[in-house]
C-alpha cells in the first residue's frame, strides 16, 4: 500500500491505495464520493469523467497514484457556496438534459472543462466536444440544449425533442 | 514493487529492472488488462525530467514521450504538423487525448495506432533510453509487429527528433464506423512539398491496412512532379500493393481496400491545400 494525498474539491485528502487502484475507485470506495459513475469501465463511456488539475480525465482507467498531489474536481464540488446548483446543472435540469441520470455526472463535468475553455460555443463545438460522453435515453439532444442555455446562449431557436 | 513516479531517468530505469509496468497516461493499460490481474508494479513515465513537451532542437523538433495528445493539438507548429494535430484529434475523446500520450501510443505499437501514419511522414527517429545508455532508431523499424516494439530489455521510449520537414503541410483522413470514438477502419496521413504548383515531394502512410503502418513509397516516386490540380488522377491500385488489410469486425480485407484507396487520394488533397 502507498499512502496518497490530493486535494478533493478543495479538501485535502489521503488514503493508503495499492499500485493498481483506480481513481474512480478511490474516489468512490475510499472517499465515498459516489456521484462519479462507473459505466463502461473502458474509457468510452465518461460517465467516470472528472477534472484532474483543470483538464477533464476518465477516473475509470486512471490509476489514482497518478493524481498524487493533483487537484481534482469531482461532481459533488459543482454546486455552488451555498448549496444550489451550478448553472450547467440548473440547465440540465430546466432543459431536461438527462432520462435516468446516469451518464449526468459525466456529462456536467465535460461541460465544465468545455465551457472553461470555450465560454460560446457553437452547437457544433458542444456536440464535437461530447465525445467522449455517451448518453443511451436523451439522445443528446437536450444535453446540447441545456450546455447551450448554460452558457447564457439563446436556445429558443433549438427545438425541443 | 508499488508504484514509481520518479522524475529522473536513473530511478526510472531502476524502477524498470525491478519489472515494473509502465504507464504513460495509462488509458489503454487498464483496459488492455481484460479479465486478467492488474500489476503490482508499475512506472508512471510522465514526470520524468525532459519527457514532456514540444522544443526546437538544432537540428528539427523533440517531442518527449508523455506528451499528451491534447499538448500536440494546442502546440504552435508549422503546418508539416497539420496531419499529426488532426490525428491528435482523433484518440478517444477528448478526456483521453488529455491523458493519453505519443510515447504510449507509439509502444503500444497497435496497427491501428492513430499517431502512426502521421508521424512516418515527418521520418522521426525514437530516443531510446536504457541501462546502457542511449541509442536512436528510425520510427519505421522502431514498431516491428502488431504489439510488438524494438524495446530493449531495460529501455524506455523517451523522446521523438522530427527533423525539419521544411515549407510543407500535412494531411490526414481517419475513417471509423461512426465519426467519433472509434478504432480506425483505414487512415491516411500525407505529407506534401509543393513547388510552381507541382509537388516537389510528398509523404503518404497508411494505416490499419498491415501489421504495421507503412509509407506507400511507390506512390511518393510517381508523385514527383505531379501538378497540384492533377492529382486526383494519381493514385493507381499498384501503389496500394505493400498493404495487406486483414478482415475484422470493423471492416472486411477488401473493403478496407476499396476506403484506403479515396482516403490516400483525399488526404493528398487535404495537405496539398495547406501546402
Amino acid at each position: 500500500m502507498t499512502q496518497l494525498t490530493m486535494t478533493v474539491n478543495g479538501k485535502a485528502v489521503s488514503g493508503d491505495v495499492e499500485g493498481r487502484t483506480l481513481l474512480v475507485n478511490f474516489l468512490r470506495d475510499t472517499l465515498r464520493l459516489t456521484g462519479t459513475h462507473v459505466g463502461c469501465d473502458t474509457s468510452q463511456c465518461g460517465a467516470c469523467v472528472v477534472h484532474v488539475n483543470g483538464q477533464a480525465v476518465k477516473a475509470c482507467t486512471m490509476l489514482a497514484l497518478e493524481a498524487e498531489g493533483a487537484e481534482v474536481a469531482t461532481i459533488e464540488g459543482q454546486a455552488d457556496a451555498d448549496g444550489s446548483l451550478n448553472a450547467i446543472q440548473q440547465a440540465f435540469q430546466d432543459h431536461h438534459g438527462l432520462q435516468c441520470g446516469f451518464c449526468t455526472p459525466g456529462m456536467v463535468m465535460s461541460a465544465a472543462a468545455l465551457l472553461k475553455e470555450n465560454p460560446k460555443p457553437t452547437e457544433a463545438e458542444v456536440r464535437d466536444y461530447l465525445e467522449g460522453n455517451i448518453c443511451r435515453c436523451t439522445g443528446y439532444h437536450n444535453i446540447v440544449k441545456a450546455i447551450m442555455a448554460a452558457s447564457g446562449q439563446d436556445v429558443g431557436a433549438i427545438a425541443a425533442e | 514493487m508499488g508504484f514509481h513516479r520518479p522524475d529522473r531517468i536513473e530511478d526510472a530505469l531502476a524502477a524498470l529492472a525491478s519489472g515494473a509496468s509502465v504507464i504513460a497516461g495509462g488509458t489503454d493499460w487498464y483496459p488492455s488488462r481484460g479479465d486478467g490481474p492488474v500489476p503490482m508494479n508499475v512506472l508512471d513515465v510522465t514526470r520524468l525530467q525532459g519527457f514532456r513537451g514540444i522544443t526546437r532542437d538544432g537540428a528539427g523538433w523533440r517531442i518527449g514521450a508523455a506528451t499528451t495528445w491534447t499538448d500536440i493539438a494546442r502546440a504552435d507548429l508549422p503546418p508539416a504538423f497539420d496531419g499529426l494535430k488532426r490525428a491528435a484529434r482523433e484518440v478517444g475523446g477528448l478526456q483521453i487525448q488529455n491523458a493519453g500520450t505519443l510515447g504510449g501510443n507509439l509502444c503500444n505499437a497497435s496497427p491501428a495506432a492513430d499517431g502512426m501514419p502521421p508521424l512516418l511522414t515527418l521520418d522521426p527517429k525514437v530516443e531510446l533510453i536504457g541501462p546502457h545508455g542511449a541509442r536512436e532508431v528510425p520510427l519505421a523499424d522502431f514498431v516491428t509487429g502488431p504489439r510488438q516494439a524494438d524495446l530493449r530489455e531495460g529501455e524506455l521510449l523517451a523522446a521523438l527528433h522530427i527533423p525539419d520537414p521544411g515549407p510543407s503541410a500535412g494531411g490526414f483522413i481517419k475513417l471509423g464506423a461512426r465519426k467519433y470514438l472509434v478504432i480506425s477502419i483505414a487512415m491516411v496521413a500525407a505529407l506534401v512539398h509543393v513547388e510552381g504548383g507541382r509537388v516537389a515531394w510528398a509523404r503518404v502512410a497508411v494505416g490499419a491496412c498491415s501489421p504495421v503502418a507503412r509509407r506507400l513509397s511507390a506512390l511518393e516516386a510517381d508523385l514527383q512532379g505531379v501538378a497540384v490540380n492533377a492529382l486526383a488522377g494519381a493514385v493507381r491500385p499498384d501503389h496500394l500493393k505493400d498493404l495487406s488489410p486483414i478482415g475484422d469486425v470493423r471492416g472486411s480485407a477488401g473493403y478496407r481496400l476499396d476506403a484506403v484507396a479515396e482516403l490516400v487520394g483525399r488526404a493528398i488533397a487535404q495537405a496539398a491545400r495547406g501546402a
